[in-house]
């Protein structure tokens, strides 16, 4: 037997092999990268299924906005559905994007699990924890766009306008996803150890609602739950022109704050709960 | 015939009574071992339902060859494999890969070794051949652009040409199998670790995947531990082999000296007369015999014996006017001994346990 042990060290030059693995910023980098693409491979031969999910979220706008308007409309109320639906748009676009931001982690896990391959995510020099931070990068993208795209077509068969301020919409926005994020990663972590927490997950969607329509005033605890300061600055920057210097700084505070200690508590209980299913042996089940 | 006891517990890599020392652990001396497994113990749950599923196992495996992990189902295999790759944190022990803490430093761990545990799963069933590699890469800290030739020369060795741009899910289960392997080394693992690697395949690619597994330690130097409740898997890939039970290590010795060890010698044996009742009964009795078979001129039989019991044997044929044909040596396989093993590690399981429930009745008669 010829025992040609390879070493981290001995690269061979003839077959482009590596000297080491790159676990720099640069490393990472290429593994955001390469997830960016695997994601949008799979969404691609997923097509037919991503397409439908999009076909139901608009048609589920369109059911909801046309049948209130005609409901309003049978009763002599138009004008109360018209002076909210600028705030029903903005309200759906936010809810699309963090309903996908949320629930996009803990169904990645469950997918993964399913597929044989989340004990090779775990396995990875980067760490399991900064790979799903990875992976929730990728999510919050794919959110956006599917955010975006969504929003364009309610713009278009509202025939409404809204101030689309990139400079401001993306920062507010991406703050508010990141703090909703944060309850993806408790789910997440709760998937890891239980496997099937849809039913749990789905009454999400509804607290989610709650939450982008609660309302904020002076020193209210509800500004400092996920999504409710960042709902209500999208609202006033997307149908009233504001800025994202015009805010207070105090909001500004509380829609940082609320996003860092959410998204850090988040990712502490998935982490917290990944060790758990190691001990418990379960993290490869589905 | 030489029985194996139950491995002695340590904190060295000691082999259990009765099993000679490998030649691959001899080689130790020139440097660390690839990896080394101290004591390793997991229990699950707790109290009156805790499960110990692995208990203090201890072994080292040298750089550059293959060990196979063999023992039947809940011997603590699995468990044992995921807690070297820290995907189950163990009740008690160490485990050094490359002299490398597993459990202290996975991230650095994880830059020396990958693992292919499910089979045709572990990897996306929707990319391409190619497209899996890139990806696995990348995850293993490697950046994919640069290992165009390595996956290129993984896609050849692994006999993968042609179908290098095919989505996975319309593959073999043979050639998933091989891609799910092709990822693994895409990792540029110096060590690996399969649990039941050739599971539901059909013969032909069974042996081929053994064929490359093998490959992987001679051409590439790679360090191998496997699984697998096939012998024959075991027997083709290994230099070494380690049997659990019950989640412990009942043997552990090179492939070659276990079944050297298991000195009881099977022969078909071919006599001209056929047999009365008398000495089929006496050749049953004492040496086993079975499968009988009357032919035209002849009466064949099988038998178990070890070489002093081949002379006893021949003085038997001999005494009762029987004249011998042929003797025909039946090469043994690895399953017979690790049958053999096993149920002497459980018929030494169940005298401990006897033994014990007489002392404790003999110690409550005494003191009530």
């Amino acid at each position: 037997m010829s025992n040609t042990r390879k070493t981290a060290s001995a690269a061979d030059d003839s077959t482009g092999r590596s000297d080491s693995a790159d676990l720099s910023l640069a490393g990472g980098l290429t593994l955001l990268r390469e997830l960016f693409i695997k994601r949008f491979r799979i969404m691609l031969r997923y097509r037919v299924n991503f397409l439908a999910q999009m076909l139901a979220s608009y048609l589920f706008f369109a059911v909801l906005f046309f049948g209130g308007q005609a409901a309003v409309g049978s009763v002599g109320g138009n004008q109360a559905i018209t002076e909210t639906l600028d705030g029903v748009i903005v309200g759906w676009f936010l809810y699309t994007m963090a309903q996908s931001a949320y629930s996009s982690l803990p169904g990645n896990v469950t997918q993964e699990s399913e597929w044989g391959t989340l004990e090779q995510l775990y396995m990875s020099p980067y760490g399991f924890g900064p790979v799903m931070v990875t992976k929730v990068v990728v999510n919050i993208f794919q959110s956006f766009l599917v955010g975006a795209l969504m929003l364009g077509l309610i713009l278009l068969t509202t025939q409404r306008t809204l101030a689309i301020d990139v400079l401001t919409i993306v920062p507010v926005t991406l703050l508010a996803l990141v703090s909703v994020v944060g309850i993806g990663f408790v789910f997440a972590g709760l998937a890891l150890v239980y496997k099937r927490v849809e039913s749990v997950s789905q009454l999400m969607q509804f607290v989610i609602v709650g939450l982008i329509a609660a309302p904020v005033a002076g020193l209210s605890p509800l500004r400092f739950l996920p999504l409710v300061q960042g709902s209500s600055m999208l609202q006033d920057a997307m149908r009233n022109g504001v800025r994202l210097w015009e805010f207070p700084a105090f909001d500004l505070g509380i829609l940082v704050g609320v996003a860092a200690v959410y998204s850090l508590a988040g990712y502490a209980v998935f982490l917290v709960c990944s060790r758990v299913a190691r001990r418990r042996g379960v993290m490869g089940h589905y | 015939m030489r029985r194996m006891g139950a491995h002695t517990m340590g904190t060295t890599s000691k082999p259990p009574d009765g099993v000679e020392s490998s030649p691959n652990r001899d080689r130790s001396g020139d440097g660390e071992p690839a990896i080394a497994v101290e004591n390793l113990s997991k229990e699950y749950g707790s109290g009156d339902e805790a499960v110990r599923a692995v208990d203090g196992v201890d072994f080292e495996v040298e750089p550059g060859t293959a060990v196979g992990l063999l023992g039947p189902n809940g011997a603590g295999k699995t468990t044992t494999i995921k807690s070297l790759l820290s995907l189950i944190v163990p009740t008690s022990g160490q485990v050094r890969v490359d002299d490398i803490d597993v459990h202290d430093e996975p991230g650095v761990a994880y830059r020396r070794m990958g693992a292919t545990l499910e089979g045709a799963r572990n990897i996306y069933w929707r990319l391409t051949v190619k497209e899996n590699m890139q990806f696995f890469s990348a995850l293993a800290g490697n950046d994919p652009r640069e290992m165009g030739d390595r996956h290129d020369e993984l896609v050849t060795q692994f006999g993968l040409e042609g179908k290098a741009d095919t989505v996975v899910r319309e593959l073999s289960r043979g050639q998933k199998q091989k891609v799910s392997l092709a990822c693994t080394m895409a990792r540029d693992a110096d060590v690996v670790f399969f649990d039941e690697p050739t599971l539901g395949l059909d013969v032909e690619s069974s042996l081929d995947l053994r064929s490359e597994l093998r490959n992987l330690v001679e051409d590439e130097g790679t360090t191998v531990l496997l699984s697998s409740h096939d012998m024959d898997v075991i027997e083709d890939v290994c230099d070494r082999v380690i049997i659990m039970n019950e989640g412990h290590i009942v043997a552990d010795d090179t492939v070659e000296n276990l079944l050297s060890l298991f000195n009881t010698q099977v022969y078909e044996v071919s006599v001209t007369e056929r047999l009365d009742a008398s000495i089929r009964d006496r050749l049953e009795s004492t040496f086993d015999a079975d499968n009988f078979e009357r032919l035209p001129n002849a009466t064949r039989f099988e038998v178990s014996v070890t070489t002093d019991e081949f002379y006893e044997l021949v003085d038997e044929l001999r005494s009762a006017d029987l004249s011998v044909e042929s003797f025909d040596a039946v090469e043994p396989d690895l399953e017979e001994v690790f049958l053999k093993i096993t149920d002497d590690e459980d018929a030494n399981e169940r005298d401990r346990k006897a033994t014990e429930r007489k002392t404790e009745t003999v110690s409550r008669a005494t003191n009530p």
